[in-house]
């Protein structure tokens, strides 16, 4: 039977471990809601929850946080280290703050958000699901992108997208230098409605317009007449 | 002096006399002889190479190994079994100890391997399913385990491995936390032998509807996968990933880690602090389904020169009883692994051996090979995905031709003769465990082997010449 009672974890002094098996715990139960207090930029925190249940983090959070989730929502209010959501099977994790580096790694599913910047190689090896930027990205971000959406309101560092094999990428701003087999395209009736009304929900101010960048297949199979393109990437 | 009145005229360019053919006929395989006179710094196979890479307009691709010779080698050295210093054990009837425990008190499943043997990781896409069965099955019959490879893991593979070990690399193909739960070993792959500090290769034709689908891919992509994991760099980072990986898998299995072997120290050093149960170090002789060429033959240390120093910075790190160091790299018989362990490795890490033992180069379906260019005993063109045995291949009709059951009891059967091998030189020196074999059951054959190995040259061991006394 569900439990309706949220639960309340005071991190301060606990073990990672035994915090982490207190969430699971709680998914476990049927408990809808866990908050843990004083997170004070732990790594892995609520790591490997695989039943649904939401996570408030209240504070700083550090590397790996919600890392080899399924089927969870969470909500960090603060910074957050190295990773976020890293590997994300299903579920939502939205950053009311920055991230770090490699926001969103190799997620197969769900939903990542950052509502301010994120840094370098953000979406990287993105499988499936979407990773969603408020602010900047830093440098590789998007690269070798597997498949999913990306969509960053504001500007991008060097290699955007680069060698990407599928998925797309929403910019607003500009990018300090795209990466390699990226084009732009025109994006789909209703597609740019779609991202403002999801950006709308997380209180996030769309930019003024977005370009759309999708993989050219070139780098799919090496050409020789294209070794501009393949000089970087082989 | 005479003149030479009666010799031509040297031709010249504007010479009309001079005939040439009008058309390049393609001279047959084997046409030409391979002379001494050939140049040594241009021999036949580096024109070959140039021209190659001048029709392709990229570096070559191949699967396999190095075919670099003279590299230092395991036959530089030899046992020194008992005499009269020491006694043998009998060889048919005295126990000798052949188990080894990976992550024994660091975690509530340690990884129990009857035998100082790891199949090594090789992929569901490099290998058909067929031959992952096989390798699973015959791993299983040995009390042995098995490895995933880069591709995340086959239900197959999971269902015929008892003990699997699963991967987790930079490219993070199939991974997902429900599958590292099913895992009884984790390793994280930071390199291999074949090409360290490159990622992996898999080729268009070998990228299947099945394998596309794992990988999370186009299918018939030629997939390049990253060389580095997307959220972790340096020492540190990987103490946070190690910290989550066991998270996932709840502290309950061991996490090794693997390179290629190249900065040995250094690496030991960072895995031993970040906590790992086992490093893997896979020598520069070690297999690949695809790697570039230049980089097989040019890149990273060879096996044999690996074990020591992994061995002594284990120990500097006080680690040599806890940490397990696997080591692989060409190892092919009994004695090379048994040299391995002498040289300070727990457990050897074998590939391309029970590849070849399930019938990789066997000579049949001759016609297929020269299709591709090569035959039997050359081969090593595991890249293209039209392995003429059904081992490196996704076509089904060229999977049919491993029988899966005759490949497992030929691995089986090599695995039973390398464990009698290894036990043989054990039992030799008179040791009742492989795992007291040590460096002093060793001479080196060869000035810089014994140099690398910090083993005694053969007729120096523990001496003094006898001329020096006087």
């Amino acid at each position: 039977m569900a439990n309706s009672a949220a639960l309340t974890i005071d991190c301060a002094g606990r073990p990672t471990r035994a915090i982490n098996e207190e969430i699971r715990r709680a998914a476990d139960e049927g408990v809808p809601e866990v908050e843990l207090l004083n997170p004070q930029a732990r790594h892995n925190l609520g790591v490997s929850v695989l039943k649904p249940i939401h996570i408030v983090y209240r504070g700083h959070v550090g590397s790996f946080t919600a890392g080899l989730c399924d089927g969870i929502t969470a909500e960090v209010h603060g910074t957050c280290g190295w990773g976020v959501a890293d590997n994300l099977m299903s579920g939502e994790v939205v950053v009311h703050g920055n991230a770090a580096t490699s926001a969103a790694p190799s997620i197969r599913g769900g939903r990542v958000v950052v509502r301010g910047d994120a840094g370098p190689r953000s979406g990287m090896i993105l499988k499936k699901g979407e990773l969603i930027v408020g602010g900047n990205t830093g440098y590789m971000s998007g690269f070798m992108m597997q498949n999913g959406r990306m969509i960053v309101c504001g500007d991008a560092d060097t290699g955007l997208g680069d060698s990407m094999y599928q998925g797309v990428i929403f910019l607003g701003g500009t990018a300090k230098e795209m990466g390699s087999g990226l084009e732009e395209v025109d994006a789909e009736n209703g597609e740019l409605d779609e991202v403002a009304a999801l950006l709308d929900r997380f209180e996030i101010k769309p930019p003024p317009r977005f370009r759309k960048l999708q993989s050219d297949r070139k780098l799919w199979h090496f050409n020789k007449h294209d070794f501009a393109a393949w000089k970087d990437v082989l | 002096m005479s003149e030479t009145t009666s010799t031509p005229p040297p031709a010249h360019a504007g010479d009309s006399s001079v005939e040439v053919l009008d058309d390049a006929a393609p001279a047959p395989n084997g046409a030409y002889p391979r002379p001494d006179s050939f140049s040594g710094v241009w021999p036949p196979e580096v024109i070959e190479e140039i021209q190659e890479k001048a029709s392709l307009g990229r570096y070559q691709i191949r699967g396999q190994a190095t075919k670099r010779r003279g590299l230092p080698s395991f036959d530089d050295l030899v046992f020194v079994p008992a005499g009269l210093s020491r006694m043998p054990l009998e060889g048919y009837r005295e126990k000798c100890d052949t188990r080894v425990v990976i992550g024994e008190g660091n975690c509530e499943n340690p990884l129990v391997l009857e035998r100082p043997i790891m199949i090594a990781g090789m992929s569901f896409g490099a290998l058909s399913v067929h031959a992952k069965r096989a390798l699973g099955t015959a791993a299983s019959r040995c009390g042995i385990s098995t490895c995933t490879g880069e591709g995340g893991m086959h239900h197959e593979e999971r269902r015929y491995s008892d003990k699997l070990v699963m991967q987790y690399l930079p490219s993070r193909y199939g991974m997902n936390p429900y599958d590292l739960k099913k895992a009884d070993m984790i390793e994280i792959g930071a390199g291999q032998g074949a090409k360290p500090g490159t990622g992996g290769v898999l080729l268009g034709l070998k990228m299947s509807d099945e394998v596309a689908e794992m990988r999370d891919l186009p299918e018939g992509v030629d997939q390049r996968s990253p060389c580095r994991h997307p959220d972790w760099m340096g020492a540190d980072d990987l103490y946070m990933k190690l910290e989550e990986i066991r998270e996932v898998t709840e502290y309950k299995v061991p996490i090794s880690i693997k390179v290629g072997a190249a900065r040995i120290a250094n690496d030991v050093r960072i895995a031993a602090k970040a906590g790992v149960d086992a490093i893997v170090f896979d020598g520069m002789e070690g297999g690949t389904a695809a790697s570039p060429t230049i980089q097989l033959d040019h890149a990273g240390i060879p096996t044999v020169a690996a074990i020591a120093e992994a061995s002594e910075a284990l120990a500097e790190m006080g680690k040599k009883d806890s940490m397990r160091l696997i080591v692989g790299g060409g190892i092919r018989n009994g004695a090379d692994a048994a040299k391995c362990i002498a040289l300070g490795a727990d457990v050897v890490y074998l590939g391309t051996a029970p590849i070849i033992a399930m019938g990789c180069h066997k000579p049949i379906y001759l016609e297929d090979y020269a299709r591709l260019g090569t035959s039997p005993y050359e081969c090593q063109h595991c890249h293209t995905g039209l392995c003429p045995v059904g081992i490196t291949t996704q076509l089904p009709k060229l999977m049919e031709r491993l029988d899966v059951d005759e490949a497992a009891d030929s691995v089986t059967n090599y695995l039973n003769a390398l464990t009698m091998e290894i036990q043989l030189f054990a039992r030799a020196c008179g040791k009742n465990r492989v795992s007291d074999l040590d460096p002093n059951d060793l001479r080196a054959l060869t000035y810089d082997v014994s140099l690398m190995t910090g083993v005694d040259m053969v007729g120096l061991g523990g001496r003094t010449p006898w001329w020096k006394k006087f």
